[in-house]
């Protein structure tokens, strides 16, 4: 069985790790001092970049590549990190926040000085009280143990971190969002270009991290970029040629909840497969996977026999789904999708901030499509296909036959591809919130009709068996279309 | 215009320590405005909700109009505009507390306490009569693996059953 490995939990149940004496007796800031001992803030950008680091908090873009964005002769750059963690089924930073808060700034500390920035905001979510409170305490210690503020170690770089608090909107977690908040606004994701590297908080060149990508960094610098990219899996992009490498390095924090036996995080490297993530979280709780979430609530759903896939950035996409934040939910025979899904969707419709309208609009009559489905009221309608021919009383004419169809079924893929077209992967909203709809709401249509129109045939909510519910593998376009991309060869 | 028009405001003003800790926060920002959401925290804390006395101050205080304010407050979920009861308690409803069974913990709250569930724009509908408790469904409050999980104010709890949900109402009153 794989074995977890522990660098960014490595200490986090050390008791105390939260203070500073303790952090420091456990390699704390050492590496912090290393990096301003030993490397050129370019040094360290370059590092990064060649560490293959992806971005944990969603999108997973390359972070030495955002970095290199960044225009470094606009004074002041700032640095946001992302602690709005509030995608359904992730629940990684919350911990670190909670409990060894000390490593998230290093990480800052780090960045702050690759990028040559002064100032950074921890955006941390409104209901996160204790991570707060925790955070705050290691902010006045890093202070005070001279690691924050004016001339750090003596070495003549000032940097100031402040935590600002979230007030529960789930939209403040994608940059622009986040920014747009920061600023005392409403959370309204802002129209890119510009890029917040170029333009971000008040209009300033702004570096928008995870907490995760930014605890990363200490590790990074300790321990060299080849211990870095010899965790995780390194695929050949086939679409360059010769096969350019697309790294998937180093570990990630799986947060898996649902239906398994021990559902929590743990840090794997990446690229294991679904089936052997459910078996380090002590197995299924029941009898079959139904279904499984691969990457928080927006990433579209994985079927029984998908569960091969590789969890990581480019396995994921490739087969059509995305790692997104990591929170991995899974769901047993006993679970209706068609009730999942208007879980999902009551949620989005909650949280679409408003802004545009295929999203203002779309995500309520998505959910009001599938709580009719659920309660039992899913429409249908015939149509008639017309078909020339001999017809009973024996003249020529139309012998079409009357077939029935399930409206709602076509309804809700025509609404949920206006917010966003999965298939040509086009949004037509300011920001990806729409995609993130859509793809569920179809993904979860299309990979189990037989649930869907089930529901809709008997007018109650029926639970069928897996293999019943799931559309067969011939069936499934995504299933028919995924590529399992190949280890680069070196 | 006749008197019944004119909308009353409470007066607001922070109290000393908060005053303090404000114009800390302000102090913060490049821009004063950016010190919005977490003003507007402190502001709530001290009065329980945001009155239009609040608004109006919080508004004078950052040098930005008063609607700016309300604009905020009406976009966060956080903020409420009408009192609520003493206790706030938050149920996650969002689906790996759904699949943990957070339908349960839900029901018996509002069966034990008498009072549905609030909405956004109805938290009276969901506070008790005495103002004590008031019951909000939230959405993931990133603790799914000890689904299902409830916050009353600042303190989480996990892995609820219907006799944990007393123990924890017990200990409150």
């Amino acid at each position: 069985m794989i074995q977890e490995r522990r660098i960014l939990y490595e200490h986090l149940d050390v008791p105390g790790i939260n203070t500073f004496d303790v952090f420091r007796q456990y390699d704390g800031y050492k590496r912090f001092e290393k990096t301003l001992d030993e490397y050129q803030p370019d040094e360290i950008a370059d590092m990064v970049m060649k560490s293959g680091l992806k971005g944990r908090g969603g999108a997973g873009f390359s972070t030495g590549l955002k970095w290199s964005f960044v225009p470094r002769d606009i004074e002041p750059r700032y640095l946001c990190c992302n602690a709005d963690e509030s995608e359904p089924g992730t629940f990684s930073n919350r911990y670190v926040l909670e409990k060894n808060p000390h490593l998230l700034i290093e990480g800052i500390l780090i960045c702050c000085y690759a990028m040559g920035i002064h100032t950074t905001y921890i955006y941390i979510r409104g209901e996160f009280t204790l991570g707060k409170r925790m955070l705050d305490q290691a902010i006045a210690e890093a202070y005070e143990h001279g690691y924050l503020g004016k001339d750090i170690l003596g070495k003549g770089f000032d940097l100031d971190v402040y935590s600002h608090p979230g007030a529960g909107a789930y939209i403040c977690g994608e940059e622009t969002g986040l920014i747009e908040s920061l600023e005392g606004k409403r959370g309204q994701p802002r129209n890119k270009p510009p890029f917040p590297a170029v333009s971000g908080v008040f209009n300033k060149p702004t570096v928008v991290q995870n907490v995760e990508t930014l605890c990363n960094l200490p590790f990074i610098v300790d321990k060299g970029v080849e211990w870095y990219t010899s965790m995780g899996p390194t695929y050949g992009d086939t679409r360059f040629d010769p096969p350019q490498a697309d790294q998937n390095t180093g570990t990630k924090l799986y947060c898996i909840s649902g239906d398994v036996e021990k559902p929590g995080v743990y840090e794997l490297d990446l690229g294991l497969t679904c089936e052997e993530l459910i078996e380090v979280a002590g197995g299924l709780r029941g009898d079959r996977v139904k279904a499984v979430i691969p990457g928080g609530s927006s990433a579209p759903i994985l079927a029984h026999y998908e569960l091969d896939t590789r969890l990581d950035f480019t396995s994921l996409t490739l087969a059509k789904s995305m790692l997104g934040s990591g929170g991995i939910i899974v769901m047993n025979d006993t679970r209706n999708i068609v009730d999942c899904l208007l879980n999902i969707m009551k949620f989005y419709a909650h949280e679409s901030c408003g802004q545009c309208t295929p999203c203002r609009w779309g995500t309520p009559w998505v959910r009001d499509i599938v709580q009719r489905i659920a309660d039992g009221e899913g429409r249908t309608s015939t149509i008639t296909r017309p078909k020339f021919g001999v017809t009973e009383n024996g003249r020529w004419g139309d012998t079409g036959e009357i077939e029935e169809i399930y409206e709602d079924l076509d309804l809700l893929e025509s609404v949920a591809n206006n917010i966003a077209n999965v298939d040509t992967m086009t949004w037509n909203t300011i920001c990806v919130f729409g995609i993130a709809v859509s793809w569920p709401a179809v993904s979860y249509m299309r990979k189990f009709r037989p649930e869907f129109e089930a529901c809709i045939r008997e007018g109650k909510l029926v639970t069928l068996p897996v293999d019943e519910a799931t559309v067969p593998p011939e069936e499934n376009y995504a299933y028919q279309q995924r590529i399992i991309p190949k280890l680069l060869e070196t | 215009m006749s008197d019944e028009l004119i909308h009353i405001e409470t007066p607001f003003e922070f109290s000393e320590s908060n005053r303090q800790e404000v114009n800390e926060l302000i102090q913060r920002y490049p821009v004063k405005e950016a010190a919005m959401l977490p003003v507007l925290h402190v502001a709530q804390k001290q009065a329980g909700y945001i009155t239009p006395g609040v608004m109006r101050h919080v508004a004078e205080l950052l040098e930005v109009s008063v609607m700016k304010v309300k604009d905020v407050v009406t976009f966060y979920p956080m903020f409420f505009e009408e009192p609520v009861g003493e206790y706030v308690i938050r149920v996650c409803y969002t689906l790996p507390c759904a699949l943990r069974d957070c339908k349960l913990v839900l029901d018996h709250l509002k069966e034990k306490l008498g009072t549905d569930i609030a909405s956004e724009t109805d938290l009276a509908k969901g506070t008790t009569g005495d103002g004590k408790f008031t019951i909000l469904k939230s959405e993931c409050l990133a603790s799914c693996d000890v689904a299902p999980v409830m916050m009353v104010n600042d303190d989480l709890y996990k892995n609820l059953t219907p006799e944990k949900v007393d123990e924890i109402l017990g200990g409150l009153t």
